[in-house]
């Protein structure tokens, strides 16, 4: 089925993305993950109406994709995927918000235009700035951090293990629904009336084999505490980059670079 | 149903991921307390399943069109509620992550629609009294119908709440949510039986398993109809009352619109960055200043802002030259290596 | 060194899984545990390693008897590779999936490092170190599970189907690796052609009991035991069929 193998690619890929070895990958995963917070609060915080102060904050993805040697293309699909969502969010702003904003020449431009230009483009940074952390820094590495910010351990091990299964479960799935469709070649989908056993069989199934891991964890030694390596300390060039970047992104939110530049015009 | 980083704003996006931390922080104080080691490997199993499990598409007969699950209901009946919301959790977390369904700000408000509802509050004070007399296939599929209906409802208003207070729509409060409650009740109908097939499944084939989350006993005591009713009851209040709270500083009575929204939204993130950015950005943005429908000053503000629209697409293709500029010079780095 | 004395076990449904069985088990022996689906392989090893609870007979690991107060060191003494390796390696990491059984001794990190990269490089897999276990081949993920078992060294090494689902480049591959490993090990299989290369004694288990116990040449080469325990020839020794 298209979408359980398009989330199978989704994932090998931005994996592959992780396993890269430049500057950004090897920077301190808490660093990227303070940046990347960061970064998106700052996008947020815009008024909807204020666009040009906006794009400044175009240079973080495209330096840190160039500087991480991420392929644009699997990104921007991503993109093309999330976007529709705020399309359809923003769309009322225009039909709602007609009140004229200001003059391109002989093309009047009304706030709610301007607000969905906003949602747009929010839409496309924040979504660009985590698609970036995660295509640098595995899920474990960053999971791992959150350890360190006290996140309960119970929440990192379901991360970690719901993680290392998805893939099986996704296989699974795609198996056992290949084997319905080639028997309902007329069907679209599974039946409606039919997915409580589908699904119930996968339950099933998924039961013995937590049954099986536990065994296999119980075998080694397993006693309810699941144990970690303490993760690494952040570097002396992790601590740099973070103060440069954070002091750059604060910057590019109170200097609006786009009306600067348009002063000159 | 996910809600993206973009349609949130600062505050209501820390308010949401404060109230879902507080939340998560309870359930595994919960499940420190009394959670069988064995359900450790389960709940990351069950986490997978709900993950691929949803991208199951079923056909709903006599539509043409075609649903998934969704799995709060689902992940709390067999599990129990705190390690459900745990695992539902770590799901959403990831799907953050890999495939920008929601995103890192907007993760609270996702939880928290999406998690918090179904495990916490509708599992254990709806479906759980219906099925109290003990299970059969009936009261499971009416339990489940029942509880999805109201945890997707509940998900869908804050949804609506939580985009309006972030003021990023102009839509109309009672249009928006004349939208999404009536596609959401629908769309619950449809999980709701899909949920109550699978667990009547389930109780047929391995009754125990359903059972013995059943029994988690960590459930409040003597829970009665009367009780249910009154906790709906108060939750009405507190959202009705939030709701007219907000409506009552409008003029126009039913007539939402943004202004107000945004105007109460201003006042809750007062102090934080959105407000402290206000003295520079008055300065700067070619809007004088929140007051989204201001007229005044508008036209020596359009000449500033069609330089600055300019301006803007400067920016960008500067932007866009950078990037392209390390890349070049790393392929040349690479060449000459 | 392991001596399992009168075991019965039935589950809870009634089903009569093992029947008094006796076995004694020498230090350093390479044992075949072979016999048909349902025979009670699964069974005696989860016996073996204290999984399912003994409720007649028992079973001595050296001095210690395989009960709940031992577990914890019995299964430092005895380890198990289960045939899905998907439900052994449950981390994400293989780094971390092989230190898990030494962490969980309380190990220093260093010593547990040292357990890791001897496995590691006993079994050839270094490379694979910061690999995950989702994005490797089912050989390899084999190995990997083997190596988690040796990180916590053991001195017996209980094997459930170790060749099953591999190409025959990878089956090849897990059965020079388990030749490689000098401790006891016994291996429950229907893979007799690697019985016939790496064991040196095969037990036939048939409805719970022992129905046979001797040397390799015993009893893989006997068509007819072997056949009234639903079991055939190893293939090598088949006249091969050509149509």
């Amino acid at each position: 089925m298209s979408t359980i193998t398009d989330s199978m690619n989704t994932i090998s890929s931005l994996e592959e993305m992780a396993e890269g070895n430049t500057i950004i990958h090897r920077l301190h995963p808490m660093v990227k993950l303070i940046t990347t917070m960061l970064y998106l609060v700052l996008v947020i915080s815009f008024n909807p109406y204020n666009i040009t102060g906006l794009m400044v904050f175009a240079f973080y993805p495209v330096i840190l994709m160039a500087l991480a040697e991420i392929p644009y293309k699997p990104l921007l699909k991503r993109l093309l995927i999330a976007l529709p969502f705020s399309f359809f969010a923003g769309i009322s702003n225009i039909i709602f918000n007609q009140q004229l904003a200001l003059m391109i020449g002989p093309m009047p431009i009304s706030y709610g235009l301007l607000s969905f230009i906003s949602i747009m483009v929010k839409t496309i940074f924040t979504v660009m700035a985590v698609m970036i952390l995660i295509a640098t820094t595995s899920l474990p590495k960053i999971s791992y951090q959150l350890l360190s910010i006290k996140v309960p351990k119970i929440i990192v091990e379901q991360i970690m293990l719901t993680y290392r299964y998805i893939s099986v479960l996704l296989e699974q799935v795609s198996n056992m629904y290949t084997a319905y469709i080639l028997r309902a070649p007329a069907a679209k989908g599974i039946k409606m009336k039919d997915m409580g056993v589908f699904v119930g069989q996968l339950l099933l199934k998924s039961f013995d084999r937590a049954e099986s891991i536990y065994v296999a964890m119980k075998c080694r030694g397993y006693d309810g505490n699941y144990l970690y390596a303490k993760p690494s300390p952040i570097q002396k060039g992790d601590w740099l980059f973070l103060v440069l970047a954070s002091g750059v992104l604060c910057l590019m939110r109170f200097f609006d670079l786009s009306l600067f530049i348009g002063s000159f015009l | 149903m996910h809600m993206a980083d973009a349609l949130v704003s600062p505050a209501v996006g820390g308010i949401m991921l404060a109230a879902s931390a507080g939340a998560i922080a309870y359930s595994a104080y919960k499940c420190k307390d009394d959670l069988d080691e064995k359900k450790i490997p389960l709940m990351g199993v069950m986490g997978a399943v709900i993950f691929a499990g949803q991208m199951i598409n079923f056909t709903i007969p006599g539509t043409g069109s075609s649903g998934h699950i969704g799995g709060g209901i689902l992940l709390a009946a067999l599990l129990g509620p705190f390690p459900a919301f745990l695992t539902l959790t770590a799901v959403l977390l990831i799907q953050a992550l890999f495939f920008a369904d929601g995103g890192l700000l907007a993760l609270g408000a996702n939880i928290w629609n999406l998690g918090f509802y179904a495990c916490l509050l509708v599992y254990p004070f709806v479906f759980k009294p219906i099925v109290k007399k003990g299970l059969t296939p009936t009261r499971i599929s009416v339990a489940s119908v029942v509880s999805v209906i109201l945890a997707l409802t509940l998900g869908a208003a804050s949804v609506v709440i939580q985009t309006l207070a972030s003021g990023i729509t102009e839509l109309p409060m009672a249009t928006f949510m004349g939208m999404m409650i009536p596609i959401h009740l629908a769309i619950g109908l449809v999980e709701g039986i899909v949920t109550g097939g699978i667990l009547v499944f389930i109780y047929k084939m391995r009754p125990e398993l359903l059972e013995s989350s059943m029994d988690n006993k960590k459930l409040p005591k003597n829970l009665s109809i009367r009780k249910v009713l009154g906790f709906l009851l108060v939750f009405a209040i507190v959202i009705g009352g939030g709701l007219s709270l907000l409506a009552s500083s409008n003029p126009d009575g039913l007539e939402w619109s943004m202004e107000n929204v945004a105007g109460t939204a201003e006042l809750e993130a007062s102090g934080n960055a959105y407000d402290s950015a206000a003295g520079i950005q008055e300065s700067t943005a070619f809007l004088p200043d929140y007051g989204f429908k201001s007229t005044d000053g508008e036209g020596s503000a359009a000449g500033t802002s069609v330089s600055g629209i300019i301006g803007a697409g400067i920016t960008l293709i500067l932007a866009g030259g950078t990037g392209y500029l390390i890349y070049a010079v790393k392929r040349r780095k690479e060449k000459t290596v | 060194m392991l001596k399992i004395d009168k075991l019965n076990y039935a589950y809870p449904d009634g089903h009569q899984a093992i029947r008094d069985i006796n076995l004694t088990i020498e230090e350093g022996e390479s044992i075949a545990l072979v016999g048909a689906n349902g025979a009670g392989k699964s069974s005696l090893f989860k016996l073996i390693v204290g999984v399912s609870e003994i409720k007649e007979g028992s079973i001595m690991v050296d001095e210690l008897a395989v009960e709940k107060k031992t577990l914890k060191d019995i299964r430092r003494r005895v380890g198990m590779v289960f045939q899905n390796p998907d439900d052994q390696l449950f981390m994400t990491k293989v780094y971390d999936d092989i230190a898990f059984g030494p962490r969980n001794e309380l190990l220093d990190e260093h010593v547990v490092e040292e357990r890791v990269v001897n496995a590691m490089e006993q079994l050839g897999i270094i490379h694979l170190r910061d690999r995950m276990p989702h994005r490797l081949s089912g050989g390899e993920k084999r190995v990997i599970a083997i190596a988690s078992v040796l990180a916590m060294d053991p001195r017996v090494i209980l094997f459930d189907e170790p060749t099953s689902f591999l190409d025959p480049q990878a089956r090849r591959n897990v059965i020079n690796t388990l030749d490689s490993l000098k401790m006891t090990k016994i291996i429950a299989t229907h893979d007799l052609d690697m019985a016939l290369d790496i064991c040196d004694r095969v037990i036939i288990l048939h409805h719970g009991s022992v129905f046979a116990d001797g040397s390799v040449k015993d009893i893989l080469l006997d068509e007819a035991l072997l056949s009234q325990c639903h079991l055939e020839l190893p293939l090598c020794m088949q006249k091969p069929r050509i149509r």
